[in-house]
Order: structure tokens, then C-alpha cells, then sequence
């Protein structure tokens, strides 16, 4: 097999794709937060005049969370009645799950065909010179 | 107290950005790009190279 | 630096990383990177399933971990290559693979850093007081960033001393504090049946422990880190295990003291909820003293972390160059302090950029899917290098035992944890997915083109079985 070289990239060019590289990154992070996506589904269940007892916390409990700087139930009733809401979306967990199988799928395949390259030259040219 | 160390890590961090600057201007100009750039993966690869005919 | 006319003499003149480190580098950049774990984030497991899923999680995802410190040694011990599990790829699965390990690892290692430095400006931010100002926090974080940048900089060698003197002061105060709390007498200090009962032991019940192994990586997450240092250290197929090993030894028994503090000192909301775990029991144990030494030790752990990830992200980066898979400019080293300079600096206004736009959760959250996309490939990664060059063929510097029992858990644990952090957080999970099918298809159809094919494997390995 030949050996393949590649073309030499212009001092331009480089600035280009790193640029674009960082450009992604940006993105990745930012859109998540643009479109609300970065969200967790949770929300505060309320009770109204909460007390220590409603929000299930005993004595002991107590006594830490107002050494820890909460004075009263209502001060940490946010923090007790965020909830986390784990009903399954299952139409977002298959779409999760296609794009995780589909992403590993090309990357392995995709990279098994460049594999395939970089051994034919690696070890053909070896014997060649042999 | 912490006022203070912040206002001096400002003046830290940009005096400690300068001289990185610096020195990688410095270097980039004293050195070719081919010594620079002449690091290669693994030692036994170096070690292979020099004995190419 | 007067030799500036020697350019012909440069050409033949090779400069290479400086092979300098020992085991206990390696023991230094693997626990540093991880420690601060345990002073915060792990206990976001508490939020999502309660402090007893916390417990659970923190010995399972110990046992992912513990395949993950044995397939990384065996194949790291025998690929000793800056860029670690990048080398790695390169040799067995392929370059698009290699391509997307070297983004999870700068990913992951840079979000880390951010983390860090943002935890240091808040846990500041809380003990500062008045007239402290968005100004000065975005001090403390410019000062993180840049004077550990600098240090990486500077050299190898001093970047990691300093890490294990902090790392091991962090490390140490988690001990005293255990021992000044008396843990072998229940209901003095501690009341751990108090804080965890039957009713708010799994207050989800148990889909709120697959839940909490999100969270439950950040009790280990960067050990694999370790590999990065491949070209610095001086006999790498002896070090790497052992640091690697030592070092998920100490986060263990680290993350278990830590666990059972906390655990007795804090109902599992507040746990849920804090920033920081264990400066709070240092202050709910009433002494100024300890309360001091953990605000001290959480900025160490943080710092120790930070130091690592600039180092460990800085040598992926600098790989993917040498292989010009980037831009092959980032491949330089520093003819004098022998460190991959400009990658270095690259990452440095990236770093600062995130930090002053992104919150603590979202950086985190994005080091953890990074993380965990990583120890999916490293799974596949081992079984297909036993198939390629059975044992016998190569010189391994060490053999895992039990294979493939080891990559099995922890291809099944990575699905579990797919699933937990889609509980909460699916939506950025698919986006990031996205991220790096886009980043594959532009290596793939883009990039590639500009990469020396038979030039990438570097090792001295007969032909791969099966090509």
C-alpha cells in the first residue's frame, strides 16, 4: 500500500480549525444553558407554616440544622421540600439511549477503518524495506 | 484580610500571565519550530530512529 | 538562552517531557486530582437518593473504580505514553476513537479545574464577609488558574512535589478530623442512627440509589489521570500500577471515613445541599480549631486538583498536536523546563472563561459525562487488547487478574450510571452526546486528512491479530 501524505496545512488554516474546536466547546456548554436544557427536574413541594415536625426532621436533626445556621422550619423548609421528580420520560430515555448506541457505534467502526490504514502502512512498509 | 489577597491576586495572576507570555515569545524566537515541535511518543521510538540507516 | 544561532545543530537535537517522576508522583497527581471529591460533590448522592445511597454508591462505584486503576495499569504499563489512555486508543481501537478519549480527557480534566477553581472563590466567598465584592471572587479564581498554570509551566517536577505536600495535608486533616470526633463512641458527637433512620434512610426508595451513582463518581473521579504522566516518569511500567493502586487504596478508605462523618453529623437534606460536606462537620463539632484546618484543607484538596487537572489536560492536549490530529504547533516543549508550554497556556483563558460563566453544578456535571463516556471506551479498550495481542506476545509491566471480569462491571456499571444521569439531568446528557458525534464527524470527514497514518503507532508491537 502507498504511503499516504498528507497535505501540508497553512499557518491559516491551523488558526481556523482551532478556532472552530473552541468554538464547539463553547457551544456545548452554552446551549444547554440557552435553551433551559441544563434544568433539573426537581421542584419544591410546599407546605404552608411548615414546623420542624412537618418536614419529618427529628430532635437530633433539628438541633444540627440550627447549629449549622437555620434559625426555624421555614428557613430550611426549601432545602427539605426540593424533590426530585424520577418518573421516566420514556420517549427521551430511548432517544438518550439511540444517540449513546449510534454515537459508539460509528466511533468504533469509523475508527476500525482508519485502524485498517494506519497497520497496512505501519507494517507493510516494515516488510518492504526488510 | 481576603480582600486584599484577591486585589493582589489580580495583580498576581496578570503579572504571572505577562511573564507565561514572555517567555513563550521569547522561547518561539530563540528556538527553531523543528527543535520545538521534534518531541516524539515513547522512548523506544527515539531509540528506533536512531538506529533507522 | 544565548544559543540562538545553533539552528542546524537544533534540527538534530530532540527535546522531549523530562523523565523524572517516581511512584510517588504518580500517587500525588492521581489522589490530588481526586481528593476534593470527598470536600464536595459526592455528597450530591445524599440529594438524589438519600445518605444511605450515598454509602452504598460510595463502595460500588469504588468497585467501578478498582477495575478501572486495574485495566488502566495493565495497559498503561505497557502504552507509556504522554496522553495516557489517548496513547492508548491511538494503538488499539483506532484514531477517531483516540481523537474522542483526548476530548473527554481535556473535557473532563478542564471542567475539573474550573470546578476547583470556582469551589475555592465560593468556599472564600463564604468566609470572607462584607465588601467582597463579584470583583474579588473572580480574583480568587484568576489567581487559581493562572499561578497553577505558571507552576505547570515552570516544570514537572515542582508542580507535582507540591501536590503531594498539599494533597497529603488534605488528606491528613479528613484523619484528624475523623479521630477528634471520637468515631468509636457513637452519641457523643456522632449520631449517626439519629441523622439516618429507617424512614429517611432511601427516601426515593431504591431508584434513588441508581440515581446517586451520578454523583457517586466524583468520589473517585481523575484517578485514571495517573497515565498522563507516562512519558514523565521514570520507569512507567513499575510506577504507574503502584501509584494508580496506592492511590484508589487511600480514596477508599478516604471516602468511607468521610462518608461516616458526615453521615452522623448532618440530616441527609443539609447534606444534599451543602457545598462543602466536611467543612461544615468541622463546624458542627463546635471547635474553631477543626473548623479552621478543614476551610484550610478544602482550599488544599481544591488547589491539588486544579494543579493536577492543568497537568494531565495539558498533556492530552500537547498529544493530539504531536499526532496532528490538531494543529501540530501545540506539540512544543519547553526547550528548558521541558513542559508542553503552549497547550499550557491555550487552555488557560479557556479555563478562566468557564469558570466565570459557568456555574459549580454544570461544570461538574459536564466532568462527570466526560468521565463516564471515558470508562465506557476503556471497558471495550482492554478486551479488544487481550484479543489483539494475547498475553505472551507483548511485554506487559502488568497483568489485571480476573479478566474479563473486570471490564464486564465496569461496562455495566457505565450503562447504570448512563441511566442515572439521565434521572435529572437526560437533557444535557443527549446535548453532550451531540457534542462529540459533531466532533467526530469533523474529525472523521475533516481533520484526518492531515494525519500521518503509519506514523501513529509508535509502539514496537507485532502486527495486531486479526489484520
Amino acid at each position: 500500500m502507498a504511503r499516504y501524505t498528507p497535505p501540508e496545512q497553512s499557518r491559516f488554516m491551523q488558526w481556523v480549525d482551532i478556532i472552530f474546536v473552541v468554538a464547539a466547546i463553547f457551544l456545548a456548554l452554552w446551549l444547554p444553558l440557552q435553551a433551559g436544557w441544563a434544568g433539573v427536574s426537581r421542584s419544591i413541594v410546599k407546605i404552608e407554616n411548615p414546623t420542624w415536625e412537618a418536614l419529618g426532621q427529628t430532635p437530633a436533626q433539628v438541633e444540627q440544622w440550627v447549629k449549622l445556621g437555620f434559625a426555624d422550619a421555614a428557613a430550611a423548609h426549601d432545602i427539605i421540600q426540593n424533590k426530585f421528580d424520577y418518573t421516566i420520560d420514556w420517549v427521551q430515555l430511548i432517544i438518550l439511549a439511540v444517540v449513546i448506541a449510534g454515537y459508539f457505534i460509528f466511533l468504533f467502526r469509523a475508527s476500525d477503518k482508519e485502524y485498517r490504514e494506519v497497520i497496512a502502512e505501519k507494517f507493510n512498509d516494515k516488510n518492504k524495506k526488510k | 484580610m481576603w480582600i486584599m489577597i484577591a486585589n493582589a491576586g489580580w495583580i498576581l495572576a496578570a503579572a504571572l500571565f505577562l511573564w507565561m507570555l514572555y517567555d513563550w515569545f521569547r522561547v518561539d524566537t530563540t528556538y527553531s519550530e523543528a527543535t520545538l515541535t521534534s518531541s516524539r511518543e515513547g522512548e523506544i521510538e527515539a531509540y528506533q530512529e536512531t538506529h533507522k540507516v | 538562552m544565548s544559543n540562538a544561532t545553533a539552528s542546524a545543530a537544533d534540527t538534530v537535537k530532540k527535546i522531549s517531557l523530562l523523565r523524572i517522576l517516581g511512584p510517588g508522583h504518580v500517587w500525588a497527581l492521581g489522589v490530588g486530582i481526586v481528593l476534593v471529591g470527598e470536600y464536595t460533590g459526592w455528597n450530591f448522592a445524599a440529594d438524589k437518593g438519600g445518605t444511605l445511597a450515598a454509602l452504598i454508591i460510595c463502595w460500588v462505584i469504588g468497585l467501578l473504580y478498582t477495575s478501572v486503576a486495574m485495566i488502566d495499569s495493565e495497559v498503561t504499563s505497557t502504552v507509556a505514553a504522554a496522553g495516557g489512555q489517548y496513547a492508548q486508543a491511538k494503538h488499539i481501537v483506532g484514531p477517531l476513537m483516540a481523537f474522542n478519549v483526548a476530548l473527554y480527557l481535556v473535557f473532563a480534566y478542564t471542567m475539573l479545574e474550573v470546578s476547583n477553581a470556582i469551589l475555592i472563590a465560593d468556599t472564600v466567598k463564604a468566609y470572607a464577609g462584607e465588601g467582597f465584592t463579584d470583583w474579588h471572587y473572580k480574583g480568587i479564581i484568576a489567581i487559581v488558574i493562572v499561578g497553577l498554570a505558571a507552576l505547570n509551566y515552570r516544570g514537572v517536577l515542582m508542580t507535582l512535589n507540591v501536590n503531594f505536600v498539599i494533597t497529603a495535608i488534605a488528606y491528613l486533616a479528613i484523619i484528624v478530623l475523623f479521630f477528634s470526633v471520637q468515631p468509636w463512641s457513637q452519641g457523643t458527637i456522632l449520631k449517626l442512627n439519629e441523622m439516618v433512620t429507617p424512614e429517611n434512610a432511601l427516601p426515593y426508595g431504591w431508584i434513588g440509589v441508581i440515581a446517586a451513582f451520578h454523583w457517586g463518581i466524583w468520589f473517585y473521579l481523575g484517578i485514571e489521570g495517573t497515565t498522563q504522566a507516562a512519558e514523565e516518569v521514570r520507569s512507567p511500567a513499575r510506577s504507574l500500577p503502584y501509584g494508580t493502586m496506592a492511590g484508589m487504596i487511600t480514596l477508599l478508605i478516604g471516602a468511607s471515613i468521610t462518608w461516616y462523618i458526615c453521615a452522623s453529623l448532618m440530616p441527609w437534606q443539609y447534606l444534599g445541599f451543602t457545598y462543602y460536606p466536611l467543612l461544615d462537620a468541622g463546624k458542627l463539632t463546635g471547635s474553631a480549631l477543626l473548623e479552621n484546618m478543614m476551610f484550610a484543607a478544602t482550599i488544599l484538596a481544591a488547589l491539588a486538583s486544579a494543579n493536577g487537572c492543568i497537568n494531565d489536560a495539558a498533556r492530552a492536549w500537547f498529544s493530539l498536536g504531536r499526532d496532528r490530529y490538531l494543529p501540530q504547533w501545540f506539540s512544543a516543549v519547553h526547550p528548558v523546563y521541558r513542559t508542553p508550554y503552549r497547550s499550557i497556556i491555550f487552555l488557560v483563558p479557556i479555563a478562566l472563561a468557564f469558570a466565570f460563566i459557568a456555574n459549580l453544578g454544570q461544570a461538574i456535571t459536564f466532568s462527570i459525562l466526560s468521565g463516564v463516556l471515558h470508562y465506557t471506551f476503556m471497558s471495550v479498550n482492554i478486551m479488544m487488547f487481550r484479543n489483539k495481542w494475547p498475553l505472551g506476545t507483548i511485554q506487559r509491566g502488568y497483568t489485571h487478574p480476573f479478566h474479563p471480569l473486570p471490564a464486564i462491571v465496569l461496562l455495566a456499571l457505565c450503562v447504570v450510571t448512563y441511566f442515572a444521569i439521565f434521572l435529572g439531568y437526560g437533557a444535557q446528557l443527549t446535548a453532550m452526546v451531540v457534542f462529540y458525534v459533531i466532533m467526530s464527524l469533523w474529525f472523521h470527514f475533516y481533520r484526518y486528512r492531515y494525519v500521518k497514518r503509519g506514523d501513529q503507532f509508535t509502539m514496537p508491537w507485532p502486527k495486531p491479530r486479526g489484520y
